[in-house]
């Protein structure tokens, strides 16, 4: 695959801007447009661009957990933040609020967010990896 | 069984399994001690459905516990030492206290789903125990007849019983017993009752289901002697007996019953004179014994019920032991076939012991229990004025019945001993104490009729409540009984002595066996197999486009359906408002997208196209007032492209390739995008119902602190929804992963 | 909802539904998807949609204004686009897994299926 040597510059700082436009979008999701499922997408995309430019092992180091981990931990967070609610004696997924603002919901997004980014990054890096290969 | 080898499989006997029904029945006999029946429970369940965990236990439940826990112990001990040398004899055991729970279960149910549940669960532990030698096919086969009959009784069952309780308005037995006469000029009744009673029919082995009770022999013996003799198939007599105070004035139950009985009574006898197997005879004269079960049921008189519950005690008493008996026999010598056994009393004494006081019992001789309920038989039939052909048919009934006693007592442990085929010697006390153990106790009620007299009776009362105060032993004539107990003597002395005559004599007619119940069992059971092989060649032919074509033509037909019973309007305008320029765009860009990847060749082009479709729906939902979906789309696309193209080489050169069935496709395709206007055109005509969306953006703000209400509705509202999809999101990578790796590997290699 | 679009959503699950009966395994789930668009389409429509106002709480206000788009339809749809791209990815690696046997001959797929010559035999219970 031909780089650019603009695209292999500018990747790894790229790669950050959209990550924390990812995170930005998810936590504003709760009151403006945005949400775990939009972050995760667009952190998604912010990998795959550091995927195609300086391989997947990079894009791979640079995420917190391996992509299937990283993807069954998003859906064990929200499970989680569901279980919050049945430990104060409500159904499961009742959300809580603390004082400061804090609360399960935004557990439960970022276990969204989590899912979404790990097993889509799942896909693009195994199917990467594939390409690389081919002689 | 492995005998011949003495050497013990190491590990636990279980032997002190036994204590688990002990104890029960030590808990039962207090209870019944210290409180008066019947004892009633009852836990919430399923309160929308009227399904309570009820149980209640009377008389008849309190018998029919007494049986499953007291000889349980029994059998307990016997099985520890029967499966000494069975490695996977934890199984079995396991499987036993199931059954054992599941049976205590359905005798003391009271709401009708829960018999049900643990009607079935009966059915489901037999299954498990006769196929236990799963390596052999007969077994395999007979575990899954065992099934399919008593499962498809169960599915009647249920059935009936939902009527029932449909009718009686209660979803108790009490409340249906107790609803009984009221029940009687229900349109449903004449539904309810056949399906009830096949149910039962089934269980209990009843014509024309009785074939099924001789090929379950192949479990393993504790298990024929505790489930296939004295508990499960008793179940359907149970149920019988129990509704019997409901329904026994109505012509049909007591025609079904009677006749029912009396032919399988009858028929089993006569099919007990053509084995040669000594289990296979004595599950012969059960399921005759069952059918004279069914056939006291039937009898009008009050005097049946203490009949029926005498001889349902008296019978799991000679019959369980007789089988302990045969299990003995076949760990000595290793077979079971009456004509190569002969002489055992020398080599078997303890056994030959049980045999000949079982045998004693099942022949209705004086000492033993069997006498009293044969003495209760005779009382309720000279009360009830049965036909003439009933009563020679139980003559002949009991006649047999002394014979197979003969057979099974006398034949195989008398005579000169068979020439010996390796040491024959007796068992371990593990297999010879619990047949004598319960055949003992038989005779002690005989001798103290007190000991059991109150539990029998109050069953006795359960069936047949105007019956007065009997004192059981005393109150037989006995002369009559005499002249009645020595003619079916004589009659049975006759049979036994010409048995093996007889036998030949009914083997010459095994043709007849082509047009029996259980070739026609065979013939259906062949029938399904081969329709089953039949449709699956049709519909799973492997090709794929073939399962889609089938896929759309049924959406569209269940679609053309639903249009051709609703009231459709169909509502076309053309409303401009200010943004409609940009919809235009989309839907310029959706329709292009879609029509481009129809007619492009190339597999980039074809994907790019889709893409199109992606992004035009992305640039409606824009301007829709829907940013978040917008904002989604766009992602996906974007992901899609990086994905697929690193996808696409796998796939090698698009080929053109001939579609047969090009045309059917093309006249589904425009089906499909007319049935989606009309579709769309009919949705123009309904009111719109916003009252969740009214809600959702109601509460979103005061109760889930979110200002987004598509975000609250995802993460708070319907988090559970949500949930799912991440989960399968994430596990659609898991499913992926195997296959991306067997990509990898096929580039490689 | 003007005609123009319904017109057009159903002239996509047409070209929809003859690319995902297609022999060609690749077309037939590019097929599948273009039909997932279609159907978010058809949800989206079904609460007929004409407002421009996302449906977001205003500041200062307790509840959604009643100009504002029904959130109902967005929450469904959006979760729908994620679910369904990633079964789209599923599908296209198991396509492509296949292809290497089938040379991506959608016709050509025998995995579970009994193959015509495969006997039929009958249960046997010994007499």
């Amino acid at each position: 695959m031909p780089r650019s040597a603009l695209l292999t510059q500018a990747a790894r700082p790229l790669y950050w801007l959209m990550l924390a436009a990812a995170v930005w979008i998810l936590l504003r999701g709760h009151n403006a447009p945005g949400g775990g499922f939009i972050g995760g997408l667009v952190a998604v995309a912010g990998s795959s661009l550091l995927a195609i430019t300086l391989g997947p092992a990079v894009a791979r180091r640079l995420q917190p957990l391996a992509p299937l981990p990283l993807a069954m931990s998003g859906v064990g967070l929200a499970l989680l933040a569901g279980l919050a609610g049945v430990a104060t004696g409500m159904p499961f997924l009742t959300h809580v609020w603390t004082d400061m603002g804090l609360s399960t919901v935004m557990l439960f997004d970022v276990g969204v967010f989590l899912a979404v980014w790990g097993a889509l990054t799942g896909y693009v890096f195994a199917l990467l990896d594939n390409g690389r290969q081919t002689p | 069984m492995s005998h011949g080898s003495h050497t013990e499989t190491h590990g636990p006997t279980y032997l002190w399994l036994a204590a688990v029904p002990l104890t029960l029945f030590l808990l039962l006999a207090w209870g019944l001690a210290r409180y008066d029946l019947p004892w009633r429970g009852e836990v919430s369940w399923i309160p929308s459905l009227g399904v309570s965990l009820a149980f209640r236990i009377d008389g008849l439940s309190a018998q029919m516990l007494a049986l499953i826990t007291g000889i349980g112990t029994w059998i307990f001990v016997y099985a520890s030492g029967y499966l000494a040398h069975e490695p996977r004899r934890g199984q079995l055991f396991a499987i036993l206290i199931l059954f054992m729970l599941a049976m205590i279960g359905a005798v003391t149910a009271d709401n009708l789903v829960v018999l049900f549940l643990f009607w079935e669960l009966t059915s489901i532990t037999s299954f498990l125990l006769v196929g236990f030698n799963h390596e052999q096919a007969s077994a395999r086969a007979a575990a899954r007849q065992a099934l399919l009959i008593t499962m498809g009784g169960g599915l009647a069952l249920l059935g009936g019983l939902v009527l029932l309780g449909q009718m009686a308005g209660s979803w108790t037995l009490s409340g249906i017993v107790a609803a009984g006469p009221a029940l009687v000029d229900d349109p449903r009744l004449p539904y309810a009752l056949p399906l009830v009673l096949l149910g039962a029919f089934t269980k209990s082995a009843q014509f024309p289901f009785h074939f099924w009770l001789p090929n379950a022999m192949s479990a393993p013996t504790p298990v024929s002697a505790y489930l296939h003799s004295a508990t499960m198939v008793k179940l359907g007599i149970y149920l019988m007996a129990r509704l019997d105070p409901a329904f026994n004035d109505l012509l049909f139950w007591e025609v079904m019953l009677i006749g029912t009985g009396t032919v399988t009574a009858v028929w089993a006898a006569v099919l007990a004179l053509r084995e040669r197997d000594l289990k296979r005879i004595l599950a012969r004269s059960t399921v005759s014994a069952l059918g004279t079960l069914t056939l006291l049921i039937g009898l009008p008189s009050p005097g049946a019920g203490l009949a029926v519950v005498a001889f349902l005690f008296a019978h799991a008493l000679y019959k369980a032991p007789l089988f302990m008996v045969a299990g003995n026999i076949d760990h000595a010598t290793g077979t079971r076939n009456i004509d190569h056994l002969m002489g055992l009393r020398r080599a078997m004494p303890l056994t030959a012991a049980a045999a000949v006081l079982a045998g004693l019992s099942m022949a209705g001789l004086p000492l033993s229990f069997g006498f009293v309920a044969k003495d209760a038989i005779s009382i309720a039939k000279s009360e009830a004025e049965v036909l003439l052909l009933v009563s020679y048919a139980t003559v002949f009934v009991n006649a047999i019945a002394v014979a197979v006693a003969g057979v099974a007592a006398i034949r195989v442990f008398w005579g000169p001993p068979e020439s010996p085929r390796g040491q024959v010697h007796e068992v371990s006390w593990r297999m010879f104490v619990p047949p004598l153990a319960i055949v003992l106790l038989g005779i002690e009620f005989d001798f103290f009729p007190a000991l059991a007299d109150p539990l029998l009776l109050a069953a006795a009362r359960t069936i047949s409540p105007e019956l007065g105060a009997v004192d059981l032993s005393a109150a037989y004539d006995l002369n009559v009984l005499l002249s009645a107990t020595g003619m079916t003597a004589v009659v049975g002395l006759l049979f036994f002595l010409t048995w093996d005559r007889l036998h030949h004599a009914l083997h010459r007619l095994h043709w007849l066996d082509r047009f029996g119940p259980a070739a026609l069992y065979e013939s259906l059971l062949n029938a399904l197999t081969r329709i089953a092989a039949w449709q699956t060649r049709l519909l799973q032919h492997g090709r794929l486009s073939g399962y889609m074509r089938l896929t759309f033509l049924a959406l569209l037909a269940m679609g053309a359906y639903i249009w051709l019973h609703t009231d459709s309007r169909v509502v076309l305008q053309w409303n401009w408002s200010t943004h409609a320029w940009a919809w235009i765009v989309a839907c310029l860009l959706i329709v292009t997208g879609a029509g481009a990847a129809l007619l492009l060749r190339d597999r980039l082009g074809v994907l790019m196209a889709s893409g199109l479709v992606g992004y035009g729906s992305a640039v409606l939902f824009l301007f829709a007032g829907a940013p978040d979906l917008a904002f989604t789309q766009f992602a996906v696309e974007t992901v899609l492209v990086v994905v697929a193209a690193s996808v696409l080489p796998r796939y090698g050169r698009a080929v053109s390739r001939r579609e047969p069935w090009r045309w059917v496709n093309g006249v589904l395709a425009v089906a499909a995008g007319a049935g989606t206007f009309l579709l769309l055109a009919h949705l123009q005509g309904l009111p719109v119902n916003t009252e969740l969306a009214d809600g959702f953006g109601r509460m979103s703000l005061p109760e889930a602190h979110g200002h987004n209400v598509v975000n609250v509705i995802i993460v708070d509202f319907r988090a559970l929804d949500t949930l799912g999809e991440i989960v399968v999101v994430a596990f659609s990578l898991l499913a992926a992963l195997p296959l991306l790796g067997g990509i990898r590997k096929g580039r490689t290699s | 909802m003007s005609l123009m679009l319904m017109l057009g959503i159903s002239l996509t699950v047409a070209a929809g539904v003859l690319l995902a009966l297609s022999r060609d395994l690749f077309r037939l789930i590019v097929g599948l998807a273009v039909l997932g668009s279609a159907t978010n389409l058809i949800v989206f429509m079904a609460a007929r949609p004409g407002s421009l106002i996302p449906p977001l709480v205003e500041a200062g206000t307790q509840q959604l204004s009643t100009a504002a788009a029904n959130p109902l339809p967005q929450a469904l749809v959006l979760t729908a686009i994620v679910i369904g791209f990633a079964l789209l990815c599923f599908a296209l690696v198991l396509g492509a897994w296949l292809a290497g046997n089938s040379a991506g001959d959608a016709d050509q797929l025998r995995d579970a299926e009994p193959a015509a010559t495969d006997a039929v035999k009958p249960p046997v219970l010994e007499p």
